[in-house]
């Protein structure tokens, strides 16, 4: 018994010291990004790799800003160039020409957002139906959704670029929003959610006369809402990460989301691998920030999506 | 099940009626065709009269009905690539026509899959600015280009060197491409490096060429003093693959295709043996991690003492890192050689740049191309376009504007003159060619990581033909 | 006569529900049916065509002829190859290693534990392109860090050209997607390591157990559905590696997979681009190894 705990204690440390190597090996990416992202032209093109910034200058942001420029918003007419002369969408309205990464900024953050909301708004309905209502072809519907469920999106990519040039959706963020929203495991998650609820306060809100409408947003809403928190998070990160969407569906610069911006920049024959870094930095640490704040939310999130599925 | 399908697009669409930035590429719609006559008549104008751009200009917005807006989407040709250059060029054009200009920049690693990609779509850019490998050999064989014979009359034809005119005629007669630019692409060194080696004896500053035998004994000597990669066989892909190309065949006088651009003809002597000869080289490394532009970073950070993917427009803004014509980013002297050869004279690749025109199946938009194509390549506005480039001009003169003097004033370029007249056959518009260019650097990553050389000329030489057959 | 009415009741039971379960189900619908259901139909037609982006239309029938065809293409085989190389090594090694962190750090005090978990939760957050560009340069063959540090401690002679050589290429490429899925199956796990029955654990101690059998006796079994949930979606993520390969080596040195080589195919330019048929062939053949592979997870794990 002695020696046991005494192995295990031994065990114990080298496996922490084990852990705080990997920890440090796993956060040396992320340092070198905001290391390089300030570190001068004359560190950066060193042949002899510099661990800490000889001096911490914002010349690769500069760079960066400087490379290609964007108007912050545009708002078109939708399907305007189905009928306008020339062809061009109707731009109602244009905003200032700024830095093209606050565009690609601003575009990533609406297409994350709006996907999260389209697809929580739609899985939580179509999850309580497939929970809770006994419609005729509710089985196959179902085993439609776990059939899709296991396939990558990429594999559909040209049939659907050809969809979406066909319904004028190509080169807009939509075109990226829409599969994405589309993709069933939210609806398959938040079924697993809903059949939770007891079928007895349906019943009853039914007898008091409650519309089905009614039904749904004050009774069943509320209670699969922690179901609808790691749906958000985990749709959020997912569509922010995406990335083949993204370079198939768009084309024009100022419909760029930010992996999509950096990927180009560096595709270009010139690298420069402190502006690299510079939009590496800006891609990555405002979405860390959210994810430190909401940390506890996060794993929780990701750990009821996966208990439930 | 058609219900569903058509609610499915109903919501779709209400949902789409938020959208916010909405696609700026232009619809495929049919409009009646009826600029031929239209576009031949400036031409005429231009042909009788010489007038300024201007007049060409504007007479010819009066004669045709062209579109108020055109995407261009530009590959990184010189100052191409650069966003504030390119405005610079297309305001003057929109104040002249009043056709505004919606440009995107394509990189060579990923934008031909953009191009295809639009393509796909429907919605592919009006005006392209590339080389004839693309656009005539590929877009244009395919079908997706506008012929722009109609833009050029016998002084234009005479106005223009024969050479790139010829690259950009497809076998059928039809012109893809409207040239601009070209030059020789060629290698650099970096002479404080060789210089420190000891190597500087084997290069011919005067004529700027050196002989096999003397590249040999330069990597050598470079090798004997680093002790590390001096030059990298560079094939991550297929960026800048014309070095690798102008290195294999100049260095014992092979050839890469037919004389009359119809098969590939890789696996000769001669090109077995320069393989072998770079393969058994201690200095030179066969690096499936770089493509040409990374090739050129290594060079410009002062590691690899020699590049090949260099031209004139590297060496007048190296890296396009504006640090200084000719330096490396420690202020390293950089030197542009011709390709070692047996006997100095090499055959040195052409790069020939110029636009060309996507049938988006709208006279209107290919209306208001072709007069931004004649602004930029056959105006007063030229001299612009083509300095813009960092290259040299393909014609004499555009609407009486000289063009030959235009870099009278630059010492570079005008040292870079010796090169020119070792300009060797543009084959880049042989069949296949595009598929071919995959096989290449695909072999050289072979035989890098030890494939025979001869069985690899072999195999990738089938690849390459079989593409061209196809 | 009250069997008619219940009848006649139960089907205007049934419409008011088949009413009311569609109506919930149609916003969903739209985009499953839309986005995902038409484009995979579509997808399957087009492999057995001879589709492509250079004739207008869909293309003639021909057939498996695709499949055929993508038998004998060298290119396929070896990305199916290392696209499975990627799947068998990193499926299991993220598994095992995440369960090895979990079970290392779940015991923990909560600020220390969870500076762990957001530490290996990061690469994920940090975004595949952010990543693999900043990867790029560590694996650089000239001016690396990765290179730089070996020599500095004597592991190497002369630089490795990780990214460049056939030996190295993969084995990178699967480190790098290591580091980027292990993220997730170590947070579910700490919670599942943490709902397990402690005082199952303890009785198993009493009665002698060591630590290994306990895990193996007791956790093992209750963090099965994780398990299970884990190896899924690793497989599939496994499966879509894409951005790595795209952005680091473009399917070079031995690199090429599955997903890119559709790609490839697609739109790259070349004589055979635009082989659309060709390319949806191969998304059906990617697709049909996935669902196998799930359905080979699901069956082991139902049996345990």
């Amino acid at each position: 018994m002695e020696n046991k705990t005494g192995n295990s204690k031994v065990y114990k440390i080298i496996s922490l010291v084990v852990l705080v190597i990997l920890a440090v090996l796993f956060l040396f990416p992320l340092y070198w990004i905001v290391t390089g992202a300030f570190k001068p032209a004359a560190d950066i093109y060193a042949q002899k790799p510099v661990w800490w910034p000889s001096e911490w200058v914002t010349t690769n942001f500069g760079n960066l800003m400087n490379k290609r420029t964007a108007p912050l918003w545009e708002i078109r007419l939708p399907f305007s160039r189905l009928f306008a002369e020339g062809g061009e969408s109707i731009v109602l309205s244009t905003g200032p020409s700024v830095p093209a990464v606050f565009r690609w900024l601003l575009n990533t953050i609406f297409m994350a957002v709006a996907a999260m909301f389209l697809t929580c708004f739609t899985a939580a309905m179509a999850g309580y139906a497939l929970a809770k209502k006994r419609f005729r072809g509710r089985s196959i519907l179902f085993g439609l959704i776990i059939c899709a469920m296991a396939l990558p999106k990429q594999v559909v990519l040209i049939p659907l670029l050809k969809e979406m040039s066909a319904i004028g959706l190509y080169n807009t963020i939509w075109a990226i929003i829409f599969p994405t929203v589309g993709w069933p495991f939210g609806v398959f998650l938040m079924k697993q959610f809903s059949e939770s609820i007891p079928g007895e306060i349906l019943e009853a809100a039914r007898i008091d006369g409650a519309g089905e409408w009614n039904t749904f947003a004050t009774i069943v809403f509320p209670m699969v809402k922690p179901g609808i928190g790691a749906l958000a998070i985990f749709t959020f990160i997912n569509s922010w990460n995406d990335y083949f969407m993204q370079l198939v569906m768009v084309s024009s610069n100022t419909n760029y989301t930010i992996s999509l911006g950096i990927a180009t920049l560096q595709a270009e024959t010139t690298v420069d691998m402190g502006m690299l870094m510079a939009g590496a930095a800006l891609a990555s640490v405002p979405i860390i920030i959210v994810f430190l704040i909401f940390q506890k939310y996060f794993t929780q999130g990701i750990t009821m999506g996966a208990v439930k599925g | 099940m058609k219900k569903l399908l058509a609610m499915l697009l109903i919501g779709a669409m209400t949902i789409s009626t938020v959208a916010c930035g909405g696609s700026d590429a232009p619809a495929a719609e049919e409009t009646p065709a009826e600029t031929g006559a239209a576009q031949e008549a400036p031409a005429e104008t231009a042909e009788e009269e010489a007038p300024a751009a201007e007049e060409a200009a504007t007479e010819t917005e009066a004669g045709g009905d062209a579109a108020s807006a055109i995407t261009l989407w530009t590959y990184p040709i010189g100052k191409w690539g650069d966003e504030a250059t390119v405005k610079g060029l297309t305001d003057a054009f929109t104040a002249q026509t009043g056709i505004a200009v919606n440009v995107e920049f394509l990189a060579y690693a990923d934008g031909d899959d953009k191009v295809n990609t639009a393509i796909t779509a429907g919605q592919a850019p009006d005006v392209i600015m590339e080389g004839p490998e693309r656009l005539v050999a590929n877009w244009g064989a395919n079908g997706y280009m506008v012929d722009l014979s109609d833009m050029l009359d016998d002084t234009d034809k005479s106005e223009i060197q024969a050479a790139p005119l010829t690259a950009c005629t497809a076998p059928g007669g039809e012109i893809y491409e409207y040239p601009l630019v070209m030059t020789a692409h060629c290698m650099a060194v970096n002479l404080d490096a060789f210089k420190e080696a000891g190597a500087d004896q084997y290069l011919d500053l005067e004529t700027h060429t050196w002989t096999t035998d003397d590249f040999i004994k330069a990597v050598e000597a470079l090798y004997a003093h680093y002790n590390d990669t001096v030059a990298a066989v560079y094939c991550a892909g297929q960026g800048g693959d014309q070095g690798t190309r102008a290195l294999v065949n100049n260095l014992y006088g092979g050839s890469y295709t037919d004389a009359d651009h119809t098969a590939y003809t890789w696996n000769s002597p001669e090109n077995v043996k320069a393989l072998e000869q770079l393969k058994s080289m201690d200095g030179i490394a066969f690096d499936a991690s770089l493509a040409g532009g990374d090739e050129i970073v290594k060079f410009y950070q002062g590691i690899l003492k020699m590049a090949f993917c260099w031209n004139i427009a590297q060496q007048l803004d190296p890296n396009s890192a504006g640090t200084g014509s000719g330096l490396t980013v420690t202020g390293q002297e950089i030197e542009f050689m011709s390709f070692p050869s047996q006997t100095g004279e090499s055959q040195l690749q052409g790069g020939i740049w110029g636009f060309g025109i996507f049938d988006n199946g709208d006279a209107a938009r290919i209306e208001a191309s072709k007069q931004f194509i004649k602004y930029m390549a056959d105006s007063a506005a030229t001299v612009d376009a083509v300095k813009a480039a960092n290259y040299f001009a393909v014609r004499s003169t555009a609407e009486g504007t000289d063009l030959t003097g235009i870099w009278a004033d630059n010492e570079i370029m005008n040292e870079y003159q010796v090169l020119m007249p070792q300009l060797g056959d543009y084959y880049q518009v042989t069949p296949g060619w595009a598929g071919q260019r995959t096989a290449w650097w695909t072999m050289l990553q072979q035989i890098g990581s030890g494939m025979d050389v001869t069985e690899a000329l072999t195999q990738y030489e089938g690849e390459a033909n079989a593409a061209a057959a196809e | 006569m009250s069997k008619q009415v219940s009848q006649k009741r139960s089907r205007a039971l049934q419409r008011r529900e088949d009413i009311a379960g569609y109506s919930f189900m149609l916003p969903s619908l739209l985009f499953f049916v839309g986005f995902v259901v038409i484009p995979m139909v579509i997808c399957i037609w087009l492999s057995l065509t001879n589709s492509n982006m250079h004739t207008k239309g869909g293309g003639d029938f021909i057939g498996l002829m695709n499949f055929i065809n993508l038998a004998k293409d060298k290119v396929f085989l070896d990305a199916l190859k290392n696209t499975f190389v990627i799947v068998f090594v990193s499926v299991p090694t993220v598994t095992a290693f995440s369960l090895w962190v979990a079970s290392a750090i779940y015991k923990l005090k909560m600020p220390v534990l969870s500076a762990f978990r957001c530490i290996f939760y990061l690469p994920v957050v940090t975004g595949s392109v952010a990543v693999t560009v900043v990867w790029k340069w560590i694996f650089d063959n000239y001016t690396g860090i990765l290179n730089s540090v070996l020599k500095a401690t004597g592991t190497i002679d002369s630089n490795i050209n990780w990214l460049g050589d056939e030996k190295y290429a993969l084995w990178c490429i699967i480190l790098i997607l290591f580091t980027t899925s292990v993220g997730q199956p170590i947070v579910l796990y700490v919670s599942a390591l943490g709902n397990v029955d402690a005082s199952l654990v303890e009785a198993a101690e009493v009665d002698g157990a060591t630590d290994l059998q306990a895990f193996w006796k007791i956790k093992w079994p209750q963090i099965m559905p994780t398990t299970l949930y884990i190896l899924v979606i690793t497989t599939i993520n496994s499966f879509q590696c894409f951005a790595l390969i795209q952005l680091l080596t473009q399917g070079g040195s031995g690199t090429q997979t599955v997903m890119y080589y559709i790609y490839y195919t697609a739109f790259k330019l070349t004589e055979q681009s635009g082989h659309f048929g060709y390319a949806n062939a191969m998304g059906v053949i990617l697709a049909i190894f996935i669902g196998i592979l799930s359905a080979v997870q699901m069956r082991l794990a139902k049996e345990k």
